[in-house]
Formats: structure tokens, C-alpha cells, sequence
């Protein structure tokens, strides 16, 4: 009960908690995965713009999923990215469907352009 | 490879990894290889990742976690029924634009 009040007022624990473990294992990684797995968290930050908290917590673990393995088997950095880094963080982050900032945006855009429409074929 | 290649490979490499795993489950590092059997040589292993990504997102491949020896399980990816209807699609949008293209450039229309 008390668990529930608290998530209402803190978003879901569970997901906390995963985050957590999956920033663990990217924090974990040796050099030079982690400078380039941080690399890559920044720029989703800002490119991302994912509200929703289960995307986020998905996206995390399996980005610890990537750079884990690539670790383990030693795959250069450079065959994981390819030659463009952008191109490779916008199409991973693209990947994940969750609700972002600009979707009220498009709403709000294809609202605008229907009236004009509903306008037109009054007319 | 050359940036057209790049570009008119985004449109289709979706198709070409659903292709592939036809009857053929197989794990990220493994489909990487097969495209690079099949001439695809310098497909970056992130890109097939962002891309199988994808696909599960969408729900065209059934994903079962494999433990390995070291290291995080493998995700190996089976194309489900969804993909296969996907698939269908592609090659019929394959099989229209190719017809297309191949009229140009006899010069028809």
C-alpha cells in the first residue's frame, strides 16, 4: 500500500530500479566502450526527447545489452557505430516508439492542416 | 561504401534482415554475417542492431534470450507471423519499384 502511494507520487520503483541496474552495467564497462556508451547517452538526451519511463528503462537496458557485448567479444568500436555515429544514434533512438515532446507538436500540426481541409471543402 | 548505397540501402535492409530470417532464427552478431555473406560487406554491426531493435518494437519477430558463456544472453530473433505478412509486402513494393526503375531506364514509360 504504502509502495503504491509512494510510486503515485515518484514513478514506478521497478522501473527505477532498472534503470539503476542497467546505468550500473553501462558505468561498469572498461575503456573505451564506456566513454563512447556515455557518448551516446548524452547525445540521446537531447536528441531522444522519450517521456515515457518504461521506453526510457527499455532503451537503457539494451543499449547495456550492445556495449556489454561488444566488451566481452572485443568488437572495435568502430565496427558497432559504422561511419556515422549520428546516423547510428538517431536510427537506435527512432527505434523506440514511447510518446515524445514533439508528438503534441504533431498533433497539433495535423489538427491545424484538417481544419484548413474541413475550410476548404466547405468552400 | 558509396552514399547513394547507404542511402537506398535504409529503405530496404529492414526487407533484406526479415528475408533472411526466414526460417532461419538467428542472433544480432549472426545476421551481421550473413549480410556480409550476401555482399553487404560494410554494414555496421549497430546498425543491424538498431534495426532488430526495431523490428521487435513492431512486433514482427518473436525474441527469446539465450544464455551465453560470458557476458549478457543472446537475443535470438524468429520472423513470427506479423513479419511474414510484412515481408509479403516488401516484396511486392520491391517488385513494383524494381519493374519501375528497370522501365526508366530503358527509357519508357
Amino acid at each position: 500500500m504504502a509502495a503504491k502511494w509512494i510510486e503515485l507520487v515518484t514513478g514506478s520503483l521497478e522501473q527505477k530500479k532498472q534503470y539503476k541496474q542497467s546505468k550500473a552495467r553501462l558505468d561498469a564497462l572498461p575503456e573505451p566502450y564506456l566513454s563512447v556508451a556515455n557518448a551516446f547517452n548524452r547525445y540521446f538526451m537531447y536528441y531522444g526527447g522519450v517521456t515515457e519511463g518504461e521506453t526510457i528503462v527499455q532503451m537503457h537496458s539494451d543499449l547495456a545489452d550492445l556495449w556489454e557485448r561488444a566488451a566481452i567479444d572485443g568488437t572495435p568500436v568502430s565496427e558497432i557505430v559504422g561511419e556515422d555515429p549520428i546516423e547510428f544514434a538517431e536510427s537506435f533512438a527512432q527505434a523506440y516508439g514511447g510518446t515524445r515532446w514533439i508528438d503534441k507538436e504533431r498533433a497539433r500540426l495535423n489538427e491545424a492542416v484538417d481544419k484548413a481541409k474541413a475550410k476548404e471543402a466547405g468552400q | 561504401m558509396g552514399k547513394q548505397t547507404t542511402e537506398m540501402l535504409k529503405g530496404t535492409l529492414e526487407g533484406i534482415v526479415l528475408a533472411l530470417l526466414t526460417g532461419n532464427p538467428a542472433y544480432g552478431y549472426e545476421i551481421t554475417t550473413l549480410l556480409r555473406a550476401q555482399g553487404f560487406t560494410e554494414i555496421a554491426e549497430g546498425t543491424v542492431y538498431a534495426l532488430l531493435v526495431r523490428i521487435e518494437q513492431k512486433g514482427l519477430v518473436d525474441v527469446e534470450k539465450v544464455p551465453s558463456e560470458k557476458g549478457p544472453p543472446r537475443k535470438v530473433y524468429t520472423l513470427n507471423a506479423q513479419g511474414e505478412k510484412e515481408l509479403d509486402e516488401f516484396w511486392n513494393t520491391w517488385s513494383f519499384l524494381s519493374e519501375r526503375l528497370e522501365q526508366l531506364r530503358k527509357g519508357g514509360n
